[in-house]
């Protein structure tokens, strides 16, 4: 039996996508293109593939899974070679008119592939062998990602592990010893891996008056274009710190900056509350689901849009160092947006089929 | 179907709990959001207003000033200014090391700068000054990477006769920091009056800053003016002084030391007033520091000192004038009092030489002065006694400042024997007072005071004070001085020019009167001659007089520092400025000077182009 598309979920994701393209309207004429109609495109497009996506049945999911995941490694690799560099990022594939990004294709073939290796395997607690296996799953594409380097989808690899080991179900010594693990990688990270202007990045969080000119100069445009739209905003158009540029990467990074600035405290949480019931809509979806598959999915996409969510948002309001980590649905970019619809495509088609029998 | 609940169940219990913890940061972003908007807002919308505007400095233009004729001596030319934002740059290291590669200045001038003008009122800073256009489009072409530097269009002071009239006119200086922290209209690179008229009259001079608010953008492009208070310009200022004669003046000079002053006896309106060595203006015209002026610092020849106003020298016999006309009105002498002058004469138990080693013969007043015979002095001198000289002295000015517009003005110096116990500790020697009385040992005058005084001469008696600027209040009460003394005297000035033995008669060609001094700088020794003298311990020559003859119009009083003799070395001085001055067609009225000065010297037009 199937079900329609639930409507809260798709009101959230077009209330989301309205504001982001009223945002982007009102900064086109300062980042110098049309973003507005880009956006709307590709916008339309990911309703599109979100419907197509709700179509297809989970356990066809769990057979093209690692067809998927294969596909995504060829082209993950093929980009490092045939790439297009923007931005210090060799990122970018060349498809006639469009440039698509495959990191932000390869992470739902990661889910897909880690959710349906999940269920396969049953309720038993995980082993250091399974361990293995999903470290291996999520760890390959999110290596090729930081090769390119494009830190901040790399990072929006992870939250999928960390679901994918929660779910599994871990005895309470490996936690500690995967914190434990998290401590002495970070350190090794801080000592060996980050460059110097991450490393400020990452300072400037704590200290943030360290070098208001320098490293904490995006976060502080930010705070300050947040601040001052105060309760009722300064209205569309008029924020002085996205139009009068202040504010770094207002298309991308710090959209919810430009947004909060121009609709203040009310619109900063009307867009807060549609994530908000984004979220439930996929917490409901997970919960009520009879398929052990379709929960996994459910969950594993939950955990990576609510990271996002909330590295983008702890960014923006000065709470996490800058990473490039963009906010799901508002940003602007097509890749993102189109497979972050696919992925609610995957979530609804779990709502679809959710009294299916597998 | 009840086995695959069971086997979902504890998955089930894992995303309630993690869907839990996501509701719950959502919570704690919203309460940030709060914080920032609600309880922050106003401050945050403070520094979003502080980041957009940006506050623009409008220095406000000095006034020019002109010579009597409307010769333009200070004006203001346009410069490209690069003014510096401190506040909003990001890595002042690398905006100096661009600025060092664009030639405009180099690292550490730019890290002083800022180290030592930065002050902490948003203020920008002049970092670069008359750039030249391939400077200003290379900063412009980097305008987004250096959104901190504006480069402004501004003036810069410029003095077109330079040297001429640096000790006249004078310079400007950075003001300092301690007025610009006390002060809020001070920007930290304002300019002011160092010396000069530009320091006397600064106040008039000096322009009103204003200042425009401007709305830029994050590359420091400009977006539009949001509110301007307009500078106002201050005030221009006509001089007294003649620049032809000026000019004059330094050529007759030439590499000498010495100082010109030139004043009109009638009004006491300077025409002249050089003091040489010389320099340039505008070396202190910059707020950026300039090896230069060290230079002029430690020169040996002092060009900053206003020789003309700070020099202090002993007159010689350049006051024996005033001296006859004491002992006239106090009926020492006559003018048939008749001295022999052998040479010397010995007065308290020392011998005292006349500059004439054979001597005059017998001598009376008339070629006492003409022929300036120490002897006859002496015994003068020996008469009035200290008291008597200072008392005539001070009635012609001696040991006073003489009110002069420019400051820093030296007062000179009478010795009197309570001036010795006094400031020199010292007791007073009767001998003292004999040496006094040729212009020597404790008695000291500015070439100021020498041609005021002498203006009272040519003026046949009547007071007058210099001045270049404003007329100054009607000079204090004099006593008269008998006219036929002062005939007397003035005609033997007269003398010194035109007759056959007078000490200037190198100079008879001129029709003028006047009295050479020569002041020993050290005392010569038994059977030397003055110019064997090494140069630095020559005499200094003394020239001081007026023409014409018959209605005096220009005094002129000139030192030569080490020059040797009065009649030759500053004599000549003196005929070349009088040669100049008559040379000029006597202006019918002075003309209006374009454009016209708002302040002129207070003075009836008719009489200053009288002569």
């Amino acid at each position: 039996m199937e079900h329609r598309i639930d409507p809260w979920l798709l009101l959230a994701v077009v209330g989301i996508l309205g504001a982001s393209l009223m945002t982007l309207h009102t900064i086109s004429r300062v980042v110098g293109s049309n973003l507005l109609l880009r956006q709307l495109l590709w916008g339309l497009v990911g309703l599109l593939v979100l419907w197509l996506m709700s179509l297809v049945r989970l356990d066809i999911y769990e057979r093209l899974a690692p067809v998927f995941y294969g596909f995504g490694l060829v082209v993950l690799i093929a980009v490092l070679f045939l790439g297009e560099v923007r931005g210090g990022n060799k990122a970018w594939i060349a498809i006639g008119p469009v440039t698509l990004q495959p990191s932000e294709f390869a992470r739902l073939a990661t889910i897909l592939l880690a959710a349906a290796w999940l269920a396969h395997r049953g309720g038993r607690a995980l082993r250091v062998g399974d361990v293995t296996i999903a470290v291996a799953i999520v760890t390959v594409p999110t290596l090729l990602v930081v090769l390119e380097p494009d830190l901040g989808v790399a990072l929006t690899y992870l939250p999928v592990l960390a679901g994918v080991l929660l779910l599994g179900g871990l005895p309470r010594w490996v936690w500690i010893l995967l914190i434990l693990l998290a401590v002495l990688g970070g350190h090794a990270s801080w000592q060996y891996v980050l460059k110097p202007y991450q490393k400020d990045r990452v300072l400037t969080v704590f200290q943030p008056e360290r070098d208001p000119f320098g490293a904490g100069y995006q976060v502080r445009q930010s705070k300050i274009a947040v601040g001052s739209g105060g309760a009722g905003g300064q209205g569309l158009g008029r924020g002085s710190q996205s139009q009068l540029r202040f504010l770094p990467a207002q298309h991308t990074d710090f959209a919810f900056a430009v947004w909060a600035e121009a609709t203040g405290f009310v619109g900063g949480t009307a867009l807060l509350l549609a994530y908000a019931l984004l979220l439930s809509r996929i917490a409901k979806v997970a919960l009520t689901t009879d398929s052990r598959h379709g929960l996994i999915l459910a969950v594993l996409i939950g955990a990576w849009l609510v990271f996002q969510v909330v590295v983008n948002l702890g960014m923006v309001l000065g709470w996490l160092p800058t990473t490039g980590v963009t906010l799901p649905l508002f940003s602007y970019g097509g890749s993102s947006l189109i497979s972050t619809c696919a992925a609610l495509g995957v979530v609804q088609s779990v709502w679809r089929h959710r009294l299916v029998n597998q | 179907m009840m086995e695959l609940r069971e086997d979902i169940g504890p998955l089930r219990r894992r995303t309630a709990f993690l869907f839990l913890l996501v509701f719950a940061t959502l919570g704690l972003l919203h309460l940030r959001l709060a914080d920032l908007q609600l309880v922050h807002g106003a401050q945050w919308r403070d520094l979003a207003e502080n980041n957009r505007l940006r506050r623009l400095p409008l220095p406000g233009p000095r006034g020019w000033i002109y010579d009597r004729r409307g010769k333009v001596l200070a004006e203001n030319v346009p410069s490209w200014e690069l003014l510096l934002f401190p506040d909003e740059a990001e890595n002042l290291d690398a905006t100096g090391l661009f600025l060092a590669q664009a030639g405009v200045t180099d690292v550490p001038t730019f890290r002083d700068r800022i180290a030592v003008r930065r002050i902490g009122r948003m203020a920008p800073l002049v970092v670069g000054e008359d750039l030249s256009w391939n400077q200003v489009a290379a900063i412009r072409s980097h305008q987004s990477d250096y959104p901190e530097l504006t480069v402004v269009s501004r003036f810069r002071r410029h003095y077109p006769y330079g040297k001429l009239t640096s000790h006249t006119v004078g310079h400007l200086r950075p003001v300092s920091k301690e007025a610009v922290e006390a002060d809020p209209r001070l920007e930290p690179d304002s300019m002011v009056g160092a010396t000069g008229i530009e320091a006397a009259e600064d106040p008039f001079v000096s322009g009103r800053a204003g200042e425009r608010w401007v709305m830029v953008s994050a590359v420091g492009r400009q977006l539009g003016v949001v509110s301007e208070v307009a500078p106002r310009a201050g005030h221009d200022v006509g001089l007294t002084l003649d620049i032809e004669l000026q000019k004059a003046a330094a050529e007759a000079l030439g590499e000498r030391s010495g100082a010109v002053v030139a004043l009109d006896p009638r009004s006491g309106a300077v025409r002249v007033l050089y003091s040489a060595p010389s320099f340039d203006p505008e070396v202190f015209g910059g707020r950026l520091s300039r090896s230069d002026w060290q230079a002029l610092q430690e020169d040996p020849l002092h060009p900053l000192q206003n020789r003309c106003l700070q020099g202090v020298y002993p007159p010689g016999s350049t006051i024996k004038p005033f001296l006859a006309l004491g002992g006239l009105a106090e009926g020492l002498i006559d003018p048939q009092t008749t001295v022999y002058c052998n040479g010397s004469v010995v007065l308290y138990g020392h011998r005292f030489r006349c500059w004439r080693r054979g001597g005059h013969g017998f001598v009376n007043l008339e070629r006492a002065l003409t022929e300036s015979c120490d002897v006859y002095f002496y015994l003068l001198g020996q008469r009035l006694g200290i008291e008597g000289m200072a008392k005539w002295l001070r009635r012609f000015g001696f040991g006073e400042r003489t009110g002069f517009d420019l400051s820093f003005e030296a007062a000179g110096l009478i010795g009197t024997p309570e001036w010795s116990r006094q400031v020199r500790g010292a007791p007073w020697y009767p001998g003292e007072a004999v040496s006094v009385s040729i212009g020597q040992g404790p008695v000291l005058a500015t070439t100021m005071q020498l041609a005021r005084a002498f203006a009272i001469l040519a003026n046949r008696g009547e007071p007058v004070s210099p001045y270049m600027v404003a007329a100054p209040p009607e000079t204090s009460t004099f006593e008269d001085i008998d006219s036929e003394d002062l005939a007397l005297v003035t005609a033997a000035l007269g003398e010194v020019v035109h007759g056959p033995s007078g000490t200037a008669r190198r100079i008879a060609r001129v029709p003028m009167a006047g009295k050479t001094g020569t002041a020993q700088v050290v005392r010569l020794q038994e059977g030397m001659r003055a110019n064997e003298l090494a140069p630095e311990l020559r005499h200094h020559a003394w020239f001081v007089g007026w023409a014409p003859l018959d209605e005096p119009a220009l005094v002129v009083a000139v030192i030569v520092e080490h020059g040797g003799d009065g009649g030759s070395a500053a004599a000549p001085v003196a005929a070349q400025i009088v040669e100049a001055y008559l040379r000029q067609a006597a202006p019918t009225a002075d003309p209006p000077p374009s454009p016209l000065p708002v302040r002129t010297p207070d003075l009836p037009r008719s009489t200053e182009s009288a002569g």
